[in-house]
């Protein structure tokens, strides 16, 4: 552990201690359980309490901590803090669905992710300022987070109580971006952008809305102001943050944030970055999606409701043995689509391919599709031929990659075979071998 | 988060899959998978790999089918069966056949009929007749694979003590990081020079002026224009089979290996690397497809 993150430690023991200890000795002692003896950071700090004569009770006693003192192991939090960000997500808890809230909360020394396990009692939105009473602390991936739990008390503030919240920010490569993050600066070239009007809570707003790209992939981003983004331009936005909008990671910008126009050379030009972005599976099951994003990767099953199927004219489902799920014995209409799985040595993830792109891969349409399956009195044929031509096969895929419980899903908008200069890559991977 | 993932098929060579003996068993109920874990830290549930079919049996009956395969890369051999709880692989199998070029997809499955002898398997998913080139592509798939985890394995080796949290820090993957761990715990000591060549073999092997013969694994001298002592007892065996039985078509693989292996104490590998030594030395032939008789 660094030294910075064992500063909020350090504190909590000094004040357990009401300050009958230096903080330098604390820290002397801290680094020693740590470092040297390996003990759980919790555990040490019990033991240190203990062993200077004071209450470890006192380490969990309710303290009110700005958010860079926030070490992840309180158990008894109050904040005071302005919403940078909230969202919403229904997950299941001993079978029953339930509605929580995660996001970010802001002071003036910096932000931290949260998570609230309970209903709303009152709707929270962006800009809110809050005082959080008996909330507690964990850590995920390494940083601290907040959480609300059914212990915790929430009173709404005025405005001005919370300072403006301070941005710490971070650059960061558009491959990399994560749910979650924050204050972020990203370099990057729009490739599209359109401007919408939507309905919040505030009333209606506009939203400049398209994708934006860097070496390394892109990312679909909405702008809350107007900074007279244009298709084609290079721009560096400084305080972004990123939620999941269906699935897809995207970035969100707003008046708290700048925009920086940058010189044109800054990136490479549109049409190359449009191919940017091969992103390994692995990637992107831990960046939890992508936009249009290009995977290389071999197409190792085939599931049911593949090939040839049958929808319901109502609810678009597909339809087994002549019936809806829903709406009972239907007329299926027919349609044609893969259900696959593809994976890349690194990860595996559920792909779909639509009408269009399966034709191509047949080479013949729905009709001629229809006329085979009547031929052979089996609607399995269609089936059989996609696993022919696709199991086993190096594919380039583009689309995007939605995250859910379920797993990762590309919806393929382009499939390709891969080709591949056998030869040459054999060399080049020699090459590296002899070094 | 409690995303549900479905486990990444590894392109493995044979050899490294074949020297596994490590396996952690999963739970049903936990829904925790098993893993093979190989010497250079691959946690093999599922391998996706293309080879040289080189021989189909059925263990079963026809009524109750229990196929197995032989599906050569390189480097060695992997086991494929298919069973009733796999009817299209089984089907397949049955269908093909040998020497074909194939891709498999399979879940690894170990299986130890005594203290000493572990033997890997894969419990055939899928497999399919491909083109040649798909086998090509695949050899490079699985030593880019390969190359990861022998340079981790480096690093690892290097360490006082082998850290998941330090291999991350290198740049390796947390899943990989883990299986190292383990591996460098189960196995007591890691030879990686035999899979760099190994790994330099196999990418020859693609390659327009390479001959295509098996690459070597064993650092034993080329071939021995003079028999081993095994090689020797092979041969004897065989004639006392042949002996007994009267076989005219020669005496069955198979069988030949199992009263080997009762007699010496040598691994499959060893047995194969035998009898490939005295077939090139024109000491065998193989009158039919599994079955063995001697020069005279």
């Amino acid at each position: 552990m660094k030294n910075e993150e064992l500063a909020p430690h350090i504190k909590d023991i000094t004040r357990a201690l009401k300050g009958k200890v230096s903080e330098e000795e604390i820290e002397q002692e801290l680094q020693k359980w740590i470092q040297k003896y390996g003990v759980d950071i919790n555990q040490a700090k019990r033991s240190i309490v203990n062993n200077l004569g004071g209450d470890p009770k006192e380490l969990f006693t309710p303290s009110e901590k700005k958010i860079k003192e926030i070490s992840g192991t309180e158990r008894n939090l109050e904040l005071k803090v302005r919403i940078v960000s909230i969202n919403e997500k229904d997950i299941e808890v001993d079978g029953e669905p339930k509605k929580i809230h995660y996001g970010i909360f802001g002071d003036e020394t910096g932000t931290i992710p949260f998570t609230i396990w309970e209903t709303l009692p009152e709707p929270l939105d962006k800009g809110d300022t809050v005082h959080v009473i008996n909330s507690y602390a964990t850590t995920w991936n390494d940083k601290p987070q907040v959480n609300v739990g059914s212990r915790t008390r929430m009173r709404m503030l005025e405005g001005d109580e919370v300072p403006e919240f301070k941005r710490t920010s971070q650059r960061c490569d558009i491959r990399d971006v994560r749910e979650g993050m924050s204050n972020l600066i990203i370099t990057g070239r729009i490739l599209n952008v359109e401007k919408k009007t939507v309905q919040t809570k505030n009333g209606e707003k506009d939203l400049y809305s398209g994708i934006m790209a860097d070496e390394t992939g892109k990312i679909q981003f909405s702008a809350w102001h107007d900074f007279g983004l244009k298709e084609d331009m290079v721009v560096e936005v400084n305080g972004g943050y990123v939620r999941s909008w269906r699935g897809i990671p995207q970035l969100s910008f707003d008046d708290n944030s700048t925009v920086d126009i940058l010189d044109d050379g800054a990136l490479p030009p549109k049409e190359q970055l449009e191919e940017s972005g091969i992103m390994t599976i692995s990637q992107l099951a831990r960046r939890g999606g992508a936009v249009d994003a290009i995977i290389d990767a071999v197409m190792i099953d085939i599931k049911h409701g593949s090939g040839l199927i049958f929808r319901c004219p109502e609810c678009n489902r597909v339809v087994q043995k002549s019936a809806c799920r829903i709406h009972g014995k239907v007329d299926g209409e027919p349609d044609l689509r893969v259900k696959g799985i593809l994976d890349d040595g690194t990860g595996a993830l559920t792909v779909i391919i639509t009408r269009e792109e399966t034709e191509e891969i047949l080479e013949y349409g729905l009709d001629e599709a229809m006329e085979l399956a009547r031929d052979r009195m089996d609607h399995g044929v269609i089936k059989e031929a996609l696993e022919d031509k696709l199991i086993a096969q190096p594919l380039r895929l583009k689309g995007n990659v939605t995250c859910d419980d379920y797993g990762l899903m590309l919806i393929a908008s382009e499939v390709k075979e891969k080709k591949i200069n056998m030869e040459e890559e054999a060399r080049k991977l020699l090459d590296e071998v002899r070094v | 988060m409690s995303m549900i993932q479905r486990e990444v098929a590894w392109r493995l060579f044979a050899e490294e899959f074949n020297q596994s003996t490590m396996e952690i068993s999963g739970s049903e109920s936990e829904r925790t998978p098993s893993y093979v874990v190989t010497p250079l830290g691959a946690m093999v549930n599922r391998v996706y790999m293309v080879g040289v079919l080189t021989e189909t049996e059925n263990l079963g009956t026809p009524e109750d089918p229990m196929w197995r395969a032989r599906v050569s890369d390189p480097t060695g051999t992997y086991f494929v069966t298919a069973g009733q709880y796999q009817p299209g692989a089984a089907t397949t199998i049955a269908s093909l056949e040998p020497p074909a070029f194939v891709a498999v997809v399979g879940k690894s499955s170990v299986y130890r009929p005594d203290d000493q002898t572990v033997l890997t398997s894969l419990r055939c998913e899928y497999i399919k007749e491909v083109p040649e080139r798909l086998r090509d592509y695949w050899i490079l798939e699985a030593a880019r694979s390969l190359k990861k985890r022998l340079e981790a394995m480096e690093e690892a080796l290097r360490m006082e003590e082998v850290s998941i949290e330090e291999i991350v820090k290198l740049g390796y993957e947390p899943d990989l990081a883990k299986g190292i761990e383990k591996a460098s715990e189960h196995y007591s000591s890691i030879t990686l020079d035999r899979y760099w060549s190994m790994l330099e073999d196999s990418l020859r092997y693609v390659l327009p002026e390479y001959e295509r013969t098996p690459v070597k694994t064993n650092d034993e001298p080329e071939i021995e224009e003079e028999e081993s002592d095994l090689e020797q007892m092979i041969l004897e065996v065989i004639k006392e089979m042949e002996e007994d039985l009267d076989q005219e078509s020669g005496v069955d693989y198979t069988k030949l290996m199992k009263e080997v292996m009762d007699r010496e104490n040598i691994s499959e590998p060893e047995f194969e690397e035998a009898i490939k030594n005295l077939r090139n030395m024109g000491q065998l032939y193989e009158p039919d497809l599994g079955s063995l008789k001697r020069i005279y």
